[in-house]
Order: structure tokens, then C-alpha cells, then sequence
């Protein structure tokens, strides 16, 4: 065994363990179901379904753990966190599966469109929610609760969890909240678990029983998006609810370092902040326009129509997906609007998904410097700076371009995408919302996605949804370190 | 150390990553500030804690790396000048408990003691521990 081997052996074994970490607590995440049973207890019938995968999850995890994790070299650089991430999150995507397969009696593909769409917060569905028992609803809600928060900063917060920020930035949450990672997952977590408390007891107000306020919370914050209800929030048609429910978005597609530095009373942060400027144009120009082009004639009253008008491009832009109506009554105005939103998506080291705002943000400014220097004398030397959070950085090459070659990549996979819809036979206006929809990880849907879509096309939003909430980039780095690593590992030829 | 600490260093070159990713291992809250971005590049993969780029004989650039609530500041730039001014800043305007300076110029430390500034020379560790190998081998009698 020459010493490459050794090395990657040695390196793997650490990737095992600490994959198996992930696993080990996102099996305790599908046992959690249960603790419903308390309420439910006509229900018992079918703990078996979430039993069996989440004690082979938790054990598996837990022996990999145990038997692999190397005592010290615990440190993990970003490409092994890589490997980690995507190993881990297509093991508990596939684990996921089990309670809709076990339980709802769906197909394979329709049990793998389900778990993906809840662990990655996007809220596509093919189950019938009217049909399904509560603790299946309850499932789908708790995915949705541990993939906003990020299957590496639950397990980051673990006192056991490997040290340096490799997995946390494999996830996509470089920006720490303090300087130490594990504190500022564990700060992360308390922030979100703080959210989710006041807005189970917001919502159980506003007029929600508590099973929808527990659900509805979950699946707002984690900007996630499954609902209790066919008819999503429109079921209620109540304003406090509505309401209350725009503020839960609006804090889950928030950028966490943001929500701290607020909690600590720094608003002048929030106000330099360059997303949250972006963010606050885009919904109020989306609002008026969409009121003025689309609701105000669709829907008889006012108030109905602006209501309408302000929902929905929350739920849009925060990649959240509830709604309060359908869409197939509204102009290609309406449709455009809410397409573009959910292609921008939330705020970078939120739980939203798409290309965040903060990307945009930098294109943005970097096109205003490109033309005040072609307007500036030759020699002029600048650098436009932003506020990120509540730090003042500046532009340079790298980074215009690391975040150009992204979107790029972002927009060629939508139009391949939508290319794969379009053949199946949808309509080009079908074709480019459910795309950006699952691409997004938003949840909105006009019809596409149903339990009798061709497998090949839930297959493809699978793919799209699984890339889209990991950022593309970790997943193509994971998968490529990994096919490469495996045939030295075993054979023991290092020809790199 | 047990405690979770907060610690800043200045200067990330071989001695200042090395000690930063050290700290940041052992679970403490550690920002380094270095004028160069490049130099983080020294930092390893077990360090996860803030990088400042700037000059930190300036008071917002020091600000900005929370030495307003450090336990330690490290001292660890190349130039002298640069460690002595930062160490002092530390000490008198923000109070910090635990101020620890590198000083090249053995001469300078006697200065450095009256501002109340612990001190590590690396000449002069070099110098001991070179005059006992030769104490030891007795090439030198004193």
C-alpha cells in the first residue's frame, strides 16, 4: 500500500464518520414524527414507517461514526466537506422515502419527489394532502425544518462535530455569525428555533389550530412551503394569518448574520445592508406592478387584490411557496413577475434558495463600476464598495467573476431544464414557472407537478431541486472528488 | 485556557496562522487581522474563525475586530514598531486583560515592560537556547 493510499484511506475514513454524523441526527430527525403520537395516538398503526428507516439511519450514522471517525486530523477542508454534504443528503434523501413509500403507498419516484422536496425546502407535492394522516403531514413539515436550517449546522453544533468551516461552506453558510464556527451554528439554531416558537404561537393566534400553526411555522421559516391544506394559506382567507405569515417568510428568507446583528439592536446594518435594499425594491415595485397590471383586474375588490399582490411576491422571492390563489387566471405580467422573483430567490446564508440576492446585488454594482470607469479618465483606480451585513468589503475580479460564472451556470441548467419540461409536452409558460420553481426551491406550482407527471419529469425536478438547494458547484466538486478518489483508494495507483 | 476565549491576532504570517489555527481548533473565538488578503491563504483548514483585512494601527480596523470584547490580543507583525503601537492601543484604549508582543530587538523589551506588555523576543530565545547547547557541550565556560 503505497502512502497516497494510506493518506486517502486515512482522509475517507474521517468523510465516513463524519457523514455518518450527519446521518446519525438526521435519523433522530425522522423518528421525531412520533412524539405526535402523544396527541394522536389512533395514529400507532403506522409508527412502524418512520421506526424502521430512522433507527437504521441512526444506527448506521452512528456506527460509521463510532468505527471511522479518526481521533486526531479532524479538521475537514471544503472539498471533503463536499463529499460529505452530498453523500449526506442523498442518504437521508433516499432514507426519507421510506414513510411516504411505507405509509401513502406511493410509487418510487413519487416517495423520491417527496422526500427531496421537503429536505430541500422546496414544497413541490404529489401527495394528497387531504387524504394523508396527520403524522405523514407532520413528517413532511419536519423535513422541511432540518433542511432550512442545513443537515451540516445541526450537525456542526454537535460538541462532537469536526472542526474548521469546510462543511458549513460546502453547505453554502460561509458567513459566520461569530468567529468560532461551531458557536455560530449553535447562535444559528437558536435564532431559528427562537423564529419557529413565535410563529407556532403567532400563528395559533392569528386563528390556525395547533396542528397547522406547528406546520405551518415549520414549513414557513424553513421558507420550505408544504401545506396542511390543498388550497395552501388561501384556505383560511384571513388577514392575520396572511399577515403573520409574511413576516415568518420574510425572516426565513433573511440572512441569519442580519437577523443577529438586529437582535443586538445594530440597525444601522440593516439599513447599509445591500440585499435588504434590493430586497425592499424588488417587492415594492413587484406589488405595485402586479397590482396595477394583474390583481386589480382579476380580483373585485381592493383589498382582495392587494392583499394578493403582496403575498404572493413574498412567497416568490423568499422561495417559500405558499399561496393564497392559483394563477391560471393571471396576465403573463403576473406569471413573468413572479418568475423573475423566484429566480433571485432569498438572502445568501438564509434558508431560501435560488441565485440570492447578494449575487445579484454584486452584478449589479460591478455593472455600475464598469461604466463609471469607461466614463472616468485611463488611469482613475477604484474600488466600489459594499455592505455585506456589517462588513464594508470591495469589489475585485475574483469575485465578479466567481459570482458571473455562478448565475451563468445557474441559467444554463434553467434553460436545459425547462428545455426537458417543454418536451414533455407543457407549455412555454408551464415550462419556465415549474422550473424555476423546483430550481429555486420555491414551491409555487400551475399544475405541472401532480402524482400523475411522467416519471422522467419528476425525475428531472429531483435533479433540479437536489442542485439547485446545494448550490450546483459542491454537488459537481463532491461528486468528482469522489469518483476520482475511489479507484486509488482501492487499487493503490496513484496516477493523480 | 479552558474557558471559550476571545482572541485576536495580528499578523498572519507563519507565526500568526499558525497560532490562530491552533486557537480556533481548541474552540476559541480568534479574529485575525493581516494588510494582505493573500497572507490568510497561510491559515489551515482547521480555522474557522473571522479574517480583518486592514492596518490595525488603525482604530476602526481594530474595532472591526471586536477588540472590544477580547480577552487576548497577540501581537505577532514582523515589524516591531507595529507591535508595540497595536500592543499599547490594546492596553490603554480598550482595556484588554492579556496583551502579548513579539519583539525582535532584544533592546526594546525593557520599554515594553514598563508599558506593561509581556513580551516574546525571538532573538533572544534563540540567543539562551544557543549559549546553553554550548554551556552543555562545554565548548564555553562562563
Amino acid at each position: 500500500m503505497d502512502r497516497y493510499q494510506a493518506f486517502l484511506r486515512q482522509r475517507y475514513c474521517a468523510i465516513g464518520g463524519y457523514t455518518g454524523l450527519v446521518c446519525l441526527i438526521a435519523g433522530l430527525g425522522i423518528l421525531s414524527p412520533l412524539l405526535a403520537l402523544i396527541f394522536y395516538p389512533e395514529e400507532w398503526r403506522l409508527a412502524g414507517g418512520f421506526l424502521v428507516p430512522g433507527l437504521l439511519l441512526s444506527t448506521l450514522g452512528w456506527a460509521a461514526w463510532h468505527w471511522l471517525t479518526p481521533r486526531n486530523g479532524r479538521s475537514l477542508t471544503l472539498q471533503e466537506g463536499s463529499v460529505i454534504v452530498v453523500l449526506a443528503w442523498l442518504l437521508v434523501i433516499l432514507f426519507g422515502t421510506v414513510p411516504f413509500l411505507w405509509i401513502s403507498g406511493l410509487t418510487l419516484t413519487q416517495a423520491f419527489f417527496e422526500s427531496t422536496s421537503g429536505w430541500t425546502t422546496t414544497g413541490l407535492s404529489v401527495v394528497d394532502v387531504t387524504q394523508a394522516p396527520r403524522l405523514i403531514l407532520l413528517f413532511r413539515s419536519i423535513t422541511e425544518l432540518y433542511g432550512g436550517a442545513g443537515l451540516a449546522i445541526i450537525t456542526l453544533s454537535a460538541i462532537a462535530g469536526p472542526s474548521g468551516a469546510g462543511i458549513s461552506s460546502a453547505e453554502g453558510r460561509s458567513e459566520q455569525l461569530a468567529p468560532h464556527v461551531r458557536r455560530s451554528a449553535k447562535l444559528v439554531l437558536s435564532i431559528y428555533s427562537g423564529y419557529v416558537a413565535i410563529g407556532i404561537i403567532a400563528l395559533r393566534i392569528a386563528g390556525m389550530d395547533w396542528f397547522d400553526a406547528v406546520n405551518h411555522a415549520f414549513a414557513a421559516l424553513s421558507t420550505g412551503g408544504f401545506s396542511t391544506r390543498a388550497d395552501s394559506i388561501g384556505y383560511w382567507n384571513s388577514v392575520p394569518i396572511e399577515v403573520v405569515t409574511w413576516v415568518l417568510m420574510l425572516l426565513g428568507g433573511f440572512n441569519f448574520v442580519l437577523s443577529y446583528l438586529i437582535l443586538r439592536g445594530k440597525w444601522l446594518s440593516l439599513w447599509r445592508d445591500g440585499q435588504m435594499r434590493l430586497q425592499a425594491l424588488l417587492l415594492g415595485v413587484s406589488a405595485i406592478v402586479l397590482w396595477v397590471g394583474g390583481t386589480g383586474a382579476v380580483y373585485g375588490s381592493v383589498e382582495k387584490a392587494l392583499r394578493v399582490a403582496l403575498f404572493e411576491p413574498i412567497s416568490a422571492l423568499t422561495t417559500t411557496g405558499f399561496s393564497t390563489v392559483g394563477y391560471g387566471d393571471w396576465s403573463g405580467l403576473g406569471w413573468l413577475i413572479l418568475i423573475l422573483l423566484m429566480l433571485v430567490g432569498g438572502g445568501a446564508g438564509s434558508t431560501a434558495g435560488g441565485i440570492k440576492q447578494m449575487r445579484i446585488y454584486i452584478l449589479y454594482r460591478s455593472l455600475l463600476w464598469e461604466i463609471q470607469q469607461m466614463l472616468m479618465p485611463d488611469r482613475l483606480v477604484s474600488e466600489p464598495k459594499i455592505w455585506q451585513t456589517n462588513n464594508r468589503r470591495f469589489l475585485d475580479d475574483a469575485q465578479v467573476r466567481q459570482t458571473a460564472l455562478f448565475v451563468f451556470l445557474y441559467l444554463v441548467t434553467y434553460g436545459v431544464i425547462c428545455l426537458i419540461m417543454a418536451g414533455h409536452g407543457y407549455s412555454l409558460e408551464e415550462s419556465l414557472f415549474e422550473t424555476a420553481s423546483a430550481m429555486s426551491t420555491v414551491g409555487l406550482s400551475v399544475g405541472v407537478t401532480a402524482p400523475d407527471a411522467p416519471s422522467t419529469l419528476l425525475w428531472t425536478e429531483i435533479v433540479a431541486m437536489f442542485l439547485g438547494r446545494l448550490e450546483f458547484l459542491t454537488v459537481l466538486v463532491g461528486l468528482i472528488r469522489l469518483l476520482r478518489d475511489i479507484r486509488p483508494a482501492i487499487n493503490g495507483e496513484s496516477n493523480l | 485556557m479552558a474557558k471559550t476565549q476571545e482572541i485576536v491576532v495580528v499578523g498572519c504570517g507563519r507565526l500568526g496562522a499558525l497560532l490562530a489555527s491552533h486557537l480556533s481548533n481548541q474552540g476559541h473565538n480568534v479574529v485575525i487581522v493581516d494588510a494582505r488578503e493573500v497572507a490568510f491563504d497561510q491559515l489551515s483548514a482547521e480555522f474557522s474563525g473571522f479574517t480583518v483585512v486592514g492596518d490595525a494601527t488603525e482604530m476602526a480596523v481594530l474595532e472591526q475586530s471586536r477588540i472590544n470584547r477580547a480577552d487576548c490580543l497577540l501581537a505577532v507583525t514582523d515589524e516591531d514598531n507595529i507591535n508595540l503601537m497595536v500592543a499599547q492601543v490594546a492596553r490603554t484604549m480598550f482595556e484588554v486583560s492579556t496583551v502579548i508582543a513579539r519583539v525582535y530587538d532584544p533592546t526594546r523589551e525593557a520599554i515594553y515592560k514598563e508599558f506593561g506588555i509581556d513580551t516574546i523576543s525571538p532573538t533572544q530565545l534563540s540567543a539562551d537556547a544557543l549559549l546553553n547547547i554550548l554551556h552543555q557541550s562545554s565548548l564555553v565556560t562562563s
